[in-house]
């Protein structure tokens, strides 16, 4: 990958280093201030973002996909609405938490309304926020803002299934682990087979992966480089 | 850590043994799958977070409290929607911030505008969840949730 191409695509990454350097340029005092200030966010990534991931992947291998279609598709009506908004209000940790948790679950069959729903109810509707509003702002005032929301998400997660469908969202490369294949490319010299035997196979004229096993990386590392065509590449997880 | 962060670690630790127990080569395959994802979504984190710390010090939320109580109500409510918008503000700060506002008198629907798109729409998630979920769903969805905040926010001033 190119370096442009890689600036290209971490442009948001850019901007807020530019913007730290013109900060720590102007004000100092200011960019050490948002410095310590992004402390408690990396805090709370920390608590929570590695028990989500684990918590994805292991319903990514464990959930059967025609549970979630049958709680969370596109007809599960009331049922799938009401079952997203306890998965989203029982959820912890900020916003983007719930993005990978339910690209699964959209992957698995759960309708763009519930995936909706889920993702404004994780970062609305938390119970220990409520608490903490009826503290500050009185029970009433608490409750009905929550009315209101609950009534709200119901509204425009059904109008943004009405203007996205399916087929608008990135295609989910199926998350798999290992190398990649291109085939086109392959000229079937047969070095990777000879390199990593137990990792692929040759499948007539071309080489072909070994799905059954776990790569070792270091030996994966070296077939890679020893392609002549450069056919293999390491894609890593999706 | 709040309860529910709490249960959300039991859970998955108990989900993670019962997984080993059933099936060691896919539990491994699954942290593994785990790791690949905190991998890919790390640099987008960090600069959500580095974003937030940034603005937060550009925007203390004091003086959004006094900006936002100086204004009509119709120019508040746009401002604080925005503003709230732009921002993420922890809610330990946000909700004492606006009860003090709304005590000292200030109307309730820039404050529920506030409160709304301050957790509902986000800018510095944005690039994130373009990625995760595509263009067209992620400017429907902040849009639409932009839209409902102003609404709600004046359906109380109504009610309350």
């Amino acid at each position: 990958m190119s370096i442009l191409k890689k600036l290209k695509g971490n442009i948001f990454l850019v901007v807020v280093i530019a913007a730290y350097i013109v900060m720590f340029i102007v004000r100092p005092d200011m960019g050490v201030e948002s410095i310590k200030n992004s402390g408690y966010y990396i805090k709370e990534m920390l608590l929570i973002m590695p028990v989500i991931f684990i918590l994805t992947a292991l319903l990514d291998l464990w959930l059967p996909k025609e549970k979630v279609i049958r709680y969370l598709g596109k007809d599960s009506k009331a049922k799938g609405i009401a079952f997203s908004f306890i998965l989203g209000s029982i959820s912890a940790g900020p916003v983007y938490a719930a993005f990978p948790m339910c690209v699964m679950l959209h992957k698995k069959g759960a309708s763009i309304r519930n995936i909706v729903i889920i993702l404004s109810s994780w970062a609305v509707i938390k119970i220990p926020m409520l608490v903490n509003e009826a503290k500050f702002l009185g029970l009433k005032f608490m409750a009905i803002r929550w009315i209101l929301t609950v009534i709200a998400i119901i509204i425009f997660s059904w109008i943004t299934a009405k203007i996205v469908k399916d087929k608008d969202l990135p295609t989910q490369i199926p998350a798999h682990i290992g190398p990649s294949l291109n085939r086109d490319a392959c000229m079937g010299c047969g070095l990777c087979v000879k390199h990593y035997p137990e990792m692929f196979v040759m499948d007539g004229k071309k080489a072909d992966i070994n799905k059954e096993i776990d790569p070792d990386p270091e030996k994966l590392k070296q077939t890679i480089d020893v392609c002549p065509v450069k056919a293999i590449s390491n894609q890593g997880y999706s | 850590m709040d309860v529910f962060t709490i249960a959300i670690w039991v859970v998955t630790i108990v989900f993670l043994i019962v997984s080993l127990v059933k099936d060691k080569a896919k539990t491994k395959k699954a942290l593994k799958m785990a790791l690949g994802m905190g991998k890919g979504m790390l640099v987008s984190m960090l600069s959500i977070i580095f974003a937030i710390g940034l603005i937060f010090t550009i925007l203390p939320p004091e003086e959004i409290a006094k900006f936002v109580g100086n204004q009509s109500v119709i120019v508040a409510t746009i401002a604080a929607a925005l503003i709230g918008t732009i921002t993420l503000v922890p809610a330990f700060i946000a909700f004492p911030l606006v009860g003090t506002l709304v005590g000292a008198g200030v109307s309730v629907v820039p404050a529920v505008a506030f409160l709304t798109t301050l957790t509902m729409v986000g800018v510095v998630t944005f690039p994130l969840e373009k990625k995760e979920f595509g263009m067209k769903f992620t400017a429907v969805r902040n849009g639409l949730s932009f839209v409902f905040a102003i609404i709600i926010a004046l359906v109380m001033g109504v009610i309350i």
